[in-house]
């Protein structure tokens, strides 16, 4: 999305400058939110649902709300890892009043390894890794054209920044091992020209897309 | 383009549909479902934060390990959590003034702001903020004099980004409690000064 024209305003609903506002604004959105989690810590699915929402056809991605986009995205996710079909989805959603809403039983143990997870205090994640850059270098985004998930925004790309910190290591979403995470500032002219307005961009890059 | 849609019925039945096929396949329990939901309509939101930058007002060594680890010292005040596992925490000064996007979904420092208000994940949010931010802050009120630095900060991997805000002028003699709602989930994402 970084950079994209014709979206127009912010829009911001007045009640959203709240600090107890509410997080979900229809049953469903919190439903998809926790079965995502949820099928997470069940190990029903593949991975993580961004790859299955990045494949998204883009005009209906487009056309998505957020959480439309993540209900897509954990469907996709569980048809992939076998704990449902597609067909078995449609049959049900044409007569959702068929089949039960709620389980008897419970699950305590997980209840409580979920509230862990998500609310609790942890330590400060990422490994010590070979870095193949020091800070204060200038490092040049690659040129590259990704089919998948990856977290190099398109209007990065080509740009030359400096690094201002090493992160640490995490493994890239398509990896397994710990990798090179750099804090890259780029002068926003490098970025958008000449008329670009004065300030700093600052992102985080794993060490295969600089060179 | 609008974020609205018209296909929210639709899906509204699909996840119901999914939902009722794991539990009838014994595959999920609803509690477990509904003990997600609950952490952020109930327990996790941005009072978390509030209370963080409160605390980095009042107490001097605080803030230092703030700056330092974020996430060791949110963690002292019993925060953190699923998308804070390396907190960064940014500070405003005079002269600076930092503002956070994720330009690539919705990347956000749950354990201490809780889930994302509609706006920061509009495209009209990721799309401009990393492009023209003074024009974005504008729209929200926040207008910065030329001897402000604007700093964008796209949280595009694995750590997330929480604004300190400045200490609001006459606000000396308030205690720590008293600060707690001056802060805004705004100020943290520093849409706002």
């Amino acid at each position: 999305m970084g950079g994209m024209h014709g979206f127009g305003p912010v829009v911001r609903d007045p009640s959203e400058r709240a600090l107890d506002e509410q997080p979900f604004h229809e049953p469903w959105e919190a439903r998809t939110f926790g079965l995502v989690v949820a099928t997470s810590a069940k190990g029903l699915r593949t991975g993580s649902t961004r790859p299955a929402i990045e494949r998204i056809e883009p005009a209906t991605y487009l056309a998505s709300s957020y959480y439309a986009r993540w209900a897509r995205g954990v469907e996709a996710a569980l048809v992939a890892g076998g704990s449902l079909t597609s067909a078995e989805i449609d049959l049900r959603a044409a007569m959702v009043e068929a089949g039960p809403t709620r389980s008897r039983s419970t699950d305590r143990e997980l209840v409580a390894a979920i509230a862990a997870f998500l609310d609790g205090p942890t330590r400060t994640s990422g490994e010590e890794v070979a870095a193949a850059f020091d800070v204060g270098d200038r490092v040049t985004v690659r040129r590259m054209a990704p089919d998948g998930h990856h977290r190099c925004p398109r209007y990065v790309r080509g740009a030359t920044g400096t690094i201002e910190r090493i992160n640490g290591g995490w493994p890239h979403p398509d990896a397994d091992t710990p990798e090179a995470v750099y804090r890259v500032r780029f002068d926003m002219r490098d970025l958008w020209g000449d008329d670009a307005e004065p300030g700093s961009l600052y992102i985080d890059l794993w060490e295969r897309y600089l060179s | 383009m609008s974020d609205d849609h018209g296909d929210d019925q639709s899906i509204a039945q699909r996840v119901t549909a999914i939902e009722s096929l794991l539990v009838e396949k014994g595959l999920i329990t609803s509690d477990v479902v509904d003990a997600v939901v609950e952490t952020y309509e109930r327990d996790v939101g941005p009072l978390n934060g509030a209370k963080v930058v409160a605390r980095a007002w009042v107490d001097g060594a605080f803030r230092e390990r703030l700056l330092d680890d974020g996430t060791q010292a949110i963690g002292e005040l019993g925060f953190g959590g699923a998308e804070g596992e390396h907190l960064v925490v940014l500070e405003n000064t005079p002269d600076v003034h930092n503002v956070v996007v994720c330009t690539l979904c919705s990347c956000y420092p749950w354990p201490v702001l809780g889930l994302p208000p509609r706006w920061y994940k509009s495209f009209a949010y990721r799309s401009r903020m990393v492009r023209e931010p003074r024009a974005v802050l504008a729209e929200f009120g926040t207008t910065l004099g030329d001897d402000v630095e604007v700093r964008v900060w796209d949280s595009s991997a694995d750590v997330r980004y929480m604004v300190l805000p400045l200490r609001p002028g006459g606000a000396d003699g308030l205690a720590e409690d008293e600060l707690v709602p001056l802060v805004t989930r705004d100020h943290m994402i520093g849409v706002v000064r």
